[in-house]
């Protein structure tokens, strides 16, 4: 009745066990991995969202502003504004304007351009009444 | 044993049923019925986003912006949203200008898009949000959106018309260029949480808007500014029906500005009357009176009917012809063509008129343009009216000559005088120079050659004794610039028939420097209220004209013609007055 007890063990495979043990963890790890991803997309998309909302918002103030600008600095506002007095046209004389490079005038180029004739403006008061000899 | 055995079996096979149950159930939700509630689960959570076009600008030829966008926000309630109604309406309600009590009976709601009020500034929008979600409170949304404004107010109305609450053009350009100011709205499909707050990560497709362009008009808002300035003041002084003022390059045909009264304020165009909606240089048809005499006169010179060599009896004012009387404002003996222009007078046109056959005179007139709209692009352009020469009786004729029995827009009487002014072309009006930033500008070739360069430049020239000191407009004369240019004086129809008595629509048409004109003008009163004798076109719109052409002069930088040549125009016209 002698019985080889060895032969009935049960070995354990450790390099069996090992393996799968490694490739649960791997695949645990991936799916942790995984998840940590996705939190991380939402995080990053939730970012954007809120970059995109400040963006949006920046953008519609400077609309709104640049609008409000327009408006005011309209020839029509400004006009109101010279016909109430709050502000006054000071002619700039021809004395007071460097020039680079030579007067052209809108003969010469076709560039249409506004430019004072007054006989105050290109002489200054007291000046000669007209600039042109008629 | 077996007892056992088998109730195990029973209750293993009752479990692979239920399994199997459970399985078939699950394959029926996931599978057969996937499309189902996929649809019904997308209706809940997936929004498609409208990403709003932004509106073209409309500039001037200098790019000063003449219609801008404002943004503004709408606020809207999902009423599945709002857990306290009373709540959200005490932090919501001063930003939009309601009562918590008011807002409170509106936020008590199960619609899920209830619109709260429209137009909300970016700004008050922004931090009533903000105040929102510092309270933690939720249900209230924005929908982007902007106005039209025009910053120049009532300048310009007429041209550039204004945008309905649709956001499309009701008017004027705004109308006829909505395709392109338009643009293409885009869209992105969206997932949203209980919250309503997009989840970005199941964002689907997109398509980002295409703006609309921007549209250049060749308007010079400076001269613009001017002409308002001046037809503003002759309807305040002479208290017309209307006024209308119009500059052109008779060289291109750009308009440079157009300005009318009474106007209106496209900001606020609800509040504004039917009559100070129309834009009557386009729109208005009126009989010329004498400045239509450039038609027969020009016609006749080019067919060689007339030469500078011509004399025309003129019946010391008093012409019977067909049982009428045709009368001259001063009488006046044998006339040349350019002493006809000047003195205006009705016989020797109707003279004219009378040595060409009725077909030919006809045709010049349609050559001219009229009776055919010029083809400006603004809505509600008329053709005005010619009788073709079937209808006419013995009369027609020598009254069209002179600007009666013929009903013209203003529009189409600077398009002829710009004819007369660049050598016989006559082009088709400009106002918008390009569609979209960086495009090419757009180009016109000539409708036609009218008459010979030859036949406009004598007319021209004759033109000009017209504002000499024996014509009828000295005082269109423009210091410092020879000009050429016509009165025109007419009765007003009647609505009854026959002439309303005393009652006038006055109108200068004219073009300066002559040799090298560079602005066409035109300027109409309508039924000034002065009394008969002052009435005329040489003494009300003449003047306009002149302070509107020293003016444009000064803004367009002209240079002063040499003083010879404009003294010129006075010596010639007294040499001519003396004959």
């Amino acid at each position: 009745m002698s019985v080889n007890r060895r032969r009935t063990t049960n070995a354990i495979e450790v390099n069996f066990l090992a393996r799968w043990l490694v490739i649960v963890f791997l695949i645990g790890l991936a799916g942790l991995f995984f998840v940590y991803l996705k939190n991380q997309q939402h995080a990053v998309g939730n970012q954007s969202r809120l970059v995109e909302a400040a963006l949006r918002e920046e953008e519609g103030r400077d609309e709104a502003l640049k609008a409000q600008i327009t408006s005011m600095t309209s020839r029509g506002a400004l006009q109101h504004r010279l016909d109430d007095g709050y502000i006054t046209l000071q002619a700039i004389r021809d004395t007071a304007i460097a020039r680079v490079t030579p007067p052209a005038s809108a003969e010469v180029d076709g560039v249409l351009r506004t430019a004072s004739r007054d006989p105050e403006s290109r002489f200054g008061p007291g000046g000669p009444q007209r600039a042109v000899n008629r | 044993m077996k007892g056992t055995g088998e109730r195990i079996g029973v209750v293993c096979a009752l479990l692979v049923l239920i399994f199997t149950a459970f399985a078939w159930r699950l394959i029926h939700l996931q599978i057969l019925k996937h499309d189902y509630y996929q649809e019904i689960a997308a209706e809940k959570h997936d929004t498609r986003q409208v990403i709003q076009a932004r509106r073209g600008r409309i500039l001037d030829r200098n790019g000063e912006e003449l219609a801008v966008n404002v943004p503004v926000q709408m606020v809207y309630a999902d009423g599945s949203h709002i857990q306290k109604p009373a709540a959200v309406a005490g932090v919501a309600a001063p930003f939009l200008e309601m009562t918590p009590e008011e807002l409170t009976e509106k936020l008590t709601t199960k619609s899920k898009y209830l619109v709260i009020r429209k137009g909300v500034s970016e700004e008050k929008a922004q931090d009533m949000i903000r105040a929102l979600e510092k309270a933690n409170l939720h249900g209230l949304y924005l929908q982007e959106g902007s106005v039209r404004s025009y910053p120049n107010g009532e300048m310009l109305c007429d041209v550039l018309g204004y945008v309905d609450h649709t956001g499309h053009g009701a008017d004027g350009i705004e109308k006829t260029c909505d395709d392109a100011l338009t643009g293409q709205e885009g869209f992105r499909w969206i997932e949203h949480d209980r919250k309503g707050r997009e989840i970005v990560v199941y964002r689907g497709q997109e398509q980002l808007p295409e703006n609309g362009s921007d549209i250049r008009l060749s308007i010079d808002m400076g001269l613009q500014a001017i002409a308002e300035r001046e037809v503003d003041a002759a309807y305040k002084t002479n208290h017309p029906a209307s006024a209308t003022a119009i500059l052109a390059d008779p060289n291109t045909g750009e308009i440079l500005a157009m300005a009318s009264r009474p106007n209106y304020d496209p900001n606020k165009f609800n509040q504004a009357k039917p009559e100070e909606m129309r834009n009557r240089a386009i729109s208005d048809i009126y009989e010329p009176g004498s400045v239509f005499k450039i038609v027969v006169t020009s016609a006749a010179y080019n067919e060689g009917i007339v030469n500078d060599k011509t004399q025309i009896f003129c019946e010391n004012g008093h012409f019977s012809y067909g049982g009428k009387i045709i009368k001259d404002h001063h009488g006046s003996g044998d006339l040349s063509i350019p002493e006809i222009l000047m003195k205006s007078s009705n016989i020797g046109a109707a003279k004219i008129s009378l040595r060409m056959k009725d077909q030919m005179f006809y045709d010049y007139v349609r050559k001219f343009g009229f009776g055919t709209r010029t083809g400006i692009p603004l809505p509600g352009e008329i053709p005005g009216q010619v009788i073709p020469p079937h209808r006419w009786d013995m009369l027609t004729k020598t009254r069209v000559a002179f600007g009666q029995s013929i009903s013209v827009t203003p529009i189409q009487m600077v398009m002829a005088m710009s004819a007369i002014a660049n050598g016989g072309k006559l082009l088709k009006p400009k106002l918008v120079m390009s569609k979209g930033e960086g495009s090419a500008e757009l180009t016109e070739a000539p409708v036609a050659q009218v008459v010979k360069t030859e036949s406009a430049n004598y007319i021209a020239n004759a033109l000009e004794k017209v504002v000499g000191n024996q014509g009828t407009a000295p005082l269109a004369r423009i210091e410092g610039y020879r000009v050429a240019g016509k009165t025109g004086t007419a009765q007003k129809i009647s609505p009854h028939g026959g002439y309303l008595e005393g009652r006038y629509i006055v109108s200068f048409a004219g073009f300066f420097p002559v040799n090298k004109p560079r602005i066409m003008g035109i300027v109409i009163v309508d039924d000034a209220k002065l009394g008969e004798t002052a009435n005329y076109g040489g003494s009300v719109a003449g003047p306009v004209f002149a302070k509107i052409g020293e003016k444009a002069a000064r803004h367009l930088d002209m240079d002063p013609e040499p003083t010879d040549s404009v003294s010129k125009q006075d010596s010639s016209t007294a040499a001519v007055s003396a004959r």
